[in-house]
């Protein structure tokens, strides 16, 4: 009994940090973010594929609010001590990011780039929907290709 | 003696896989954004591999897998000799050729596979099947196939430099039994 008492004593701290990690935190948001990104950009997809029925004001939704997203600064969430060296599965952020600040930054004006036309470039109808995602795609796999893990 | 040992539609096959399988893969690490072209070179290459199998059950007896998997007495005993500079005149694949064959077949199979699973998060290159499995097996297609675009480089490497290492050191050419199907080989004993 008193040896699991104090086990559990001397488990408690860990398991304090382990909540309030503020490192964790920020992961959480950047998690947060690329799900919200994902979100819409499968609303686009989706309706580009012929998978979701296309809708104008829905798809011109989706546009704009990734455009709001790309103007949002994410990499302050990319902290110190959060790649995959420091918490192992629990991210995808690859050293990179932190060793070559500067490329991961262009990926995420790449990012703004191509979402600067939206929801404008979503007018068109239903055929205006390829491009977009094209576009909007090719920058996500640029980023991912060199800053996410596989 | 002189056979034909390679039939016609199997020198396609190589042909036309080792064009497949150098272009998808230099697409893979340098192609653009949109991989639509590499996925319908994935989709030739399942193809063909599937002409493999049938052939290699099927087909003309060099082209069997029965014919040259061989076990490992044979191929120890095969790869003992392997610096005795003199041509192997093997009627078809020697049985170390059989495993680098098996080897390439299996790992481009693999690819083949994979590839209809992942999906990047990037909403333009998913797998056709990505849908249908959950995403701790997308993860692990994804990671696979990698590593597979890796191993198909070592084995494909690794099968140019026996081809270069019979010609210069065994003075046997290897490519033109491919490109016409007639090979010189040892007579069969009786």
């Amino acid at each position: 009994m008193r040896l699991t008492l104090a086990a559990a004593l001397a488990l408690m701290p860990i398991a304090a940090i382990a909540q309030d990690d503020p490192r964790l935190d920020a992961v959480a948001a950047r998690q947060g973010y690329f799900k919200l990104l994902g979100a819409n950009m499968g609303v686009l997809a989706g309706m580009a594929k012929g998978d979701l029925a296309y809708d104008e004001a829905q798809a011109t939704q989706a546009g704009a609010n990734i455009k709001a997203l790309s103007l949002y600064h994410a990499p302050v969430h990319f902290a110190q001590g959060t790649s995959t060296d420091d918490l192992g599965d629990q991210t995808a952020a690859r050293p990179e990011i932190w060793t070559d600040s500067a490329g991961f930054a262009e990926k995420f004006a790449g990012l703004a780039a191509a979402a600067a036309p939206l929801p404008e470039a979503l007018a068109g109808g239903q055929d205006s929907l390829g491009p977009v995602v094209q576009s909007l795609g090719g920058a996500c796999k640029a980023c991912h290709d060199g800053y996410r893990a596989k | 003696m002189r056979v034909r040992v390679w039939d016609p539609a199997l020198r396609a096959y190589h042909w036309l896989l080792a064009a497949a399988v150098t272009v998808t893969w230099l697409l893979g690490q340098f192609g653009p954004a949109s991989m639509t072209l590499h996925f319908w070179l994935g989709y030739s290459i399942l193809g063909l591999l599937a002409f493999r199998l049938v052939w290699g059950l099927a087909g003309p007896a060099p082209a069997r897998f029965a014919s040259f998997v061989r076990g490992p007495g044979a191929t120890l005993r095969y790869a003992r000799g392997i610096f005795v500079r003199q041509p192997s005149l093997t009627a078809g694949h020697n049985p170390l050729g059989a495993l680098s064959a098996v080897a390439m077949i299996a790992v481009l199979a693999m690819q083949g596979v994979t590839g209809l699973f992942v999906d990047p998060d990037d909403y333009i290159n998913v797998g056709p099947l990505a849908g249908s499995v959950d995403a701790a097996t997308r993860k692990l297609a994804i990671r696979l196939h990698h590593l597979g675009a890796t191993l198909a480089v070592v084995l494909v490497g690794l099968h140019v430099a026996a081809i270069l290492f019979y010609r210069v050191w065994k003075r046997e050419d290897l490519v033109r039994p491919m490109l016409t199907g007639w090979k010189l080989v040892r007579p069969p004993r009786d």
